[in-house]
C-alpha cells in the first residue's frame, strides 16, 4: 500500500509560527521570539520525514516536562500504550530498536530515548488508563504515547464514558507533570458515515483540544491522502497505516512531533476543561 | 461416567462463563461480572482452580504414581495445551483476516495485537509457537503452558519436600514483584501480560491448598476463624473497586508492586482479596446448589470440561467482538451474544462428554 500522505497535527495553523520557531533552533538570531529551554541545548535537527509520507503540518504543542528532562538528563523515557504498538513506534528489524526510538536519536544529538512498550492490543480507555498509571508508577517516563479511541468506537463505548476516562487520565498525567501524545482514530472510508465512529472521533479532538495535549490526527492524514488520490485517479487506500511502509510513516511524524514539543514555545493555559 | 456436580467444577464453570464475557469488550453483561465488586477477577479463580486441580490429580490416592509417571503425565498434559492454544490463536487469526475481508475493513489486522503477525509473518509465527507472542485475550493459555511446563517440579517438590513448595514459590513471587522482573515479548518489544513468576503464587498455592495434609488441612481447621477475617476484607474490597478508592500509584512506596493493583503482576492486593474471596464463597456452594439444580449442572459441566470450553470460549469472544462491531452493540445483540454464547459453550462440554462415554463404552 503506498503512502504518500500528508499527516497534519494539531493547531496546525499556525505553522508559520512553528517554522519560526525551527528556524530558531537553527539560528536564534533570525527568530529570538521562538524557542524554549530545551533549544539552548544545541541545534537539533527535525528528523526527517520519507518523501512517500507526504507533507506534514507540524504542531508546537510543547512537551514542556520532556524538554526539561532532556535539558538536565539527555534522555527521554516514553511509555507508548494503547492500540498496536507497531502502528506508531514503527517497525524494528533484527532486534534494532523501533524507528521512532532510531530516528530521533539521529536528530537530536547526544539524546537517549528509551521507549517502553505496554501496548495491549484491543484494550478500551478505562483500562487502558488504569495501566497507564501503574505504567507511569513503575517506569517514570516523560512522555505517554497513547493510541486511543478505535477500540473505544468498536466496542460501542458511550462517548461521554470515553470521554471521561480520556479526561481522568490525561489530567492525572498533567497533575503527575507528564507529557502526553495522544494518537487518534484511523481512517477508513467505510467508516466516514459510522456515527459512533465519528462521534468517538469528535470527542477526542474535543479532549485534545480543552486539555492542550499534542494529538497525532491520524484520521485526518488518511482522510487527505484518500483525497489526493482519488483527484489524480489512484486507488484509495483502505487505511493509513497497515503496512511497514504506513507504520514508518506514522513513526516518522511521531519523532517530528515530539522533536518539535521539545523545543516548542510554552502556549497560554488554555480555560478549564469540565470536569469529567 | 462423568463425575457429579461438584463446588470446584462449578466455581470452574462459573469463570469460563466470566472470561468469556469479559473478553468482549463493551458488552453489557460485562457490568454483571464479579470484577465490578472485585479486585481479582476471573483469570485468578481460573489459575487458582487449574493449581487446585493439579492438587487433585497428584494427590489422588487411587493409584501410586512414580515420579517418572507423573512428569511424563503432566508434561503431556502441558503439551495438549499448549496444542490448544496454537489451534485457537491459528483460528483467530483466521477469524481476523476472513471479518477484515469480508468487511473491507483492515483495521481488523491490527485486533488483538494481531498486526504484527499479518505484516511480519516469519517472524511473528516463531513467536506465536514460543508463545512469546501473543494475542489480545488470547494470553492465558501461555501462562498455563508454562506453569503445566513448571507442574512436574511443583509435584516432585510436593512428593520429596513438601514443606519448601509454597515458600519457595512466595519467594520467587516476591523477588518478581521487588526486583522486578517478568517474560518478555517477541518480536514486538513488551511484556507477557500476566507474569508467570508472579501467577505462579496463585497456582501452587490452590495445588497447596487442595491437599487434605499440609497447609489444606491447616486452612480447613481453621476455616471458620480465615472466614471472620475474609468476609471483612472482602466487603472493603468491594467498596473500594465500586468507589474507585485506590491510591495514586506514585504515591506509593518502593517497592510499588507490592502496594499496587496490578493484574499483569497478579499483586498482592489481588493476591489477597481473591484468597479472602475464595475463602468466604467456598461455603456458598454447598447452600445453593440444591436450590438452583439447573445451574448447578450447567456451570459444572463447564467446568469438568475446561480446556475445551476455554478454548471455544474464547474463539466465542472474539467473534462475539465481531458481531458488536458489524451489529454496532445493542442490549439486544449483547444478549443474543451472550446467549448464544452460553449454549455453545455448553454443546461443547456435552460433545466432550459425550466423545468420553462413547470411548468408555468401546
Amino acid at each position: 500500500m503506498a503512502h504518500g500522505v500528508g499527516v497534519g497535527m494539531e493547531r496546525s495553523a499556525n505553522s508559520w509560527r512553528l517554522g519560526c520557531a525551527l528556524a530558531a533552533l537553527l539560528a536564534p538570531a533570525i527568530c529570538p521570539a521562538a524557542g524554549g529551554g530545551a533549544a539552548a541545548q544545541g541545534t537539533p535537527e527535525l528528523p526527517a520525514i520519507a518523501k512517500e509520507c507526504g507533507e506534514a503540518s507540524l504542531s508546537e504543542t510543547p512537551l514542556p516536562n520532556s524538554a526539561t528532562a532532556l535539558q538536565e538528563r539527555k534522555q527521554i523515557k516514553i511509555l507508548a500504550i494503547g492500540a498496536s504498538s507497531t502502528a506508531v513506534l514503527g517497525w524494528s528489524r533484527e532486534g534494532k530498536p523501533p524507528l521512532l526510538e532510531q530516528v530521533l536519536e539521529r536528530s537530536i544529538k547526544g539524546l537517549d530515548i528509551e521507549i517502553i512498550n505496554r501496548g495491549f492490543s484491543g484494550e478500551l480507555s478505562q483500562a487502558a488508563g488504569t495501566r497507564i498509571k501503574i505504567e507511569v508508577a513503575l517506569n517514570h517516563p516523560d512522555i505517554v504515547l497513547w493510541q486511543v479511541g478505535t477500540n473505544d468506537a468498536f466496542a460501542q463505548v458511550p462517548v461521554e464514558e470515553f470521554e471521561a476516562s480520556v479526561r481522568e487520565t490525561l489530567q492525572w498525567l498533567k497533575a503527575h507533570k507528564i507529557d502526553v501524545i495522544l494518537v487518534g482514530l484511523h481512517y477508513m472510508k467505510q467508516l466516514a458515515k459510522n456515527d459512533h465512529y465519528q462521534a468517538i472521533r469528535a470527542s477526542l479532538q474535543r479532549i485534545s483540544a480543552q486539555e492542550n495535549v499534542l494529538r497525532i490526527r491520524r484520521y485526518e492524514a488518511g482522510e487527505i491522502l484518500g483525497r489526493t488520490l482519488r483527484e489524480a485517479g489512484r486507488p484509495e487506500p483502505a487505511d493509513f497505516g497497515l503496512s511497514e511502509a504506513g507504520y514508518n510513516c506514522m513513526a516518522q511524524y511521531v519523532a517530528r512531533a515530539i522533536a518539535v514539543g521539545l523545543y516548542a514555545k510554552p502556549v497560554k493555559a488554555s480555560p478549564p476543561s469540565p470536569k469529567p | 461416567m462423568p463425575r457429579h456436580a461438584n463446588a470446584v467444577d462449578f466455581w470452574r464453570g462459573f469463570a469460563l462463563v466470566s472470561i468469556f464475557i469479559n473478553h468482549i469488550p463493551g458488552i453489557w453483561y460485562e457490568r454483571l461480572t464479579h470484577r465490578n465488586l472485585s479486585i481479582s477477577d476471573s483469570a485468578e479463580l481460573f489459575v487458582f482452580l487449574a493449581g487446585w486441580s493439579l492438587g487433585l490429580l497428584v494427590g489422588s490416592r487411587k493409584e501410586p504414581v512414580t515420579a517418572g509417571r507423573l512428569v511424563v503425565r503432566l508434561g503431556g498434559r502441558a503439551l495438549t495445551i499448549y496444542a490448544a492454544q496454537i489451534l485457537i490463536c491459528s483460528i483467530a487469526l483466521a477469524i481476523l483476516a476472513a471479518t477484515a475481508y469480508v468487511l473491507d475493513n483492515p483495521l481488523l489486522l491490527e485486533w488483538n495485537n494481531a498486526a504484527a503477525f499479518f505484516q511480519d509473518p516469519a517472524l511473528t509465527q516463531i513467536g506465536l509457537v514460543l508463545l512469546t507472542h501473543q494475542l489480545g485475550y488470547f494470553d492465558i493459555l501461555p501462562l498455563y503452558v508454562v506453569l503445566m511446563l513448571a507442574a512436574p517440579a511443583i509435584a516432585l517438590i510436593d512428593k520429596f519436600a513438601r514443606p519448601l513448595l509454597v515458600p519457595l514459590s512466595l519467594a520467587l513471587y516476591f523477588a518478581s514483584l521487588t526486583a522486578p522482573f517478568t517474560a518478555p515479548t517477541w518480536p514486538v518489544s513488551g511484556q507477557w501480560f500476566f507474569n508467570p513468576f508472579t501467577w505462579q503464587a496463585i497456582f501452587v498455592l490452590g495445588f497447596a491448598l487442595s491437599r487434605d495434609d499440609g497447609l489444606g488441612a491447616i486452612v480447613r481447621r481453621k476455616m471458620n476463624l480465615i472466614r471472620g477475617i475474609a468476609l471483612p476484607l472482602v466487603l472493603i474490597a468491594a467498596v473500594l473497586v465500586w468507589f474507585n478508592w485506590f491510591p495514586d500509584p506514585i504515591r506509593l512506596p518502593e517497592p510499588k508492586l507490592l502496594f499496587l493493583n496490578g493484574k499483569s503482576f497478579l499483586t498482592p492486593m489481588r493476591l489477597l482479596q481473591f484468597l479472602a474471596l475464595a475463602a468466604v464463597f467456598s461455603a456458598a456452594y454447598a447452600l445453593f446448589a440444591p436450590w438452583v439444580p439447573w445451574l448447578t449442572e450447567f456451570l459444572s459441566i463447564l467446568g469438568r470440561n475446561s480446556l475445551n470450553v476455554f478454548c471455544v470460549g474464547s474463539v466465542l469472544s472474539l467473534v462475539g467482538q465481531v458481531i458488536r462491531l458489524v451489529y454496532t452493540g445493542s442490549f439486544v445483540i449483547d444478549t443474543m451474544v451472550v446467549i448464544v454464547g452460553m449454549g455453545l459453550l455448553w454443546l461443547t462440554a456435552w460433545v466432550s462428554e459425550w466423545k468420553d462415554r462413547q470411548t468408555a463404552g468401546d
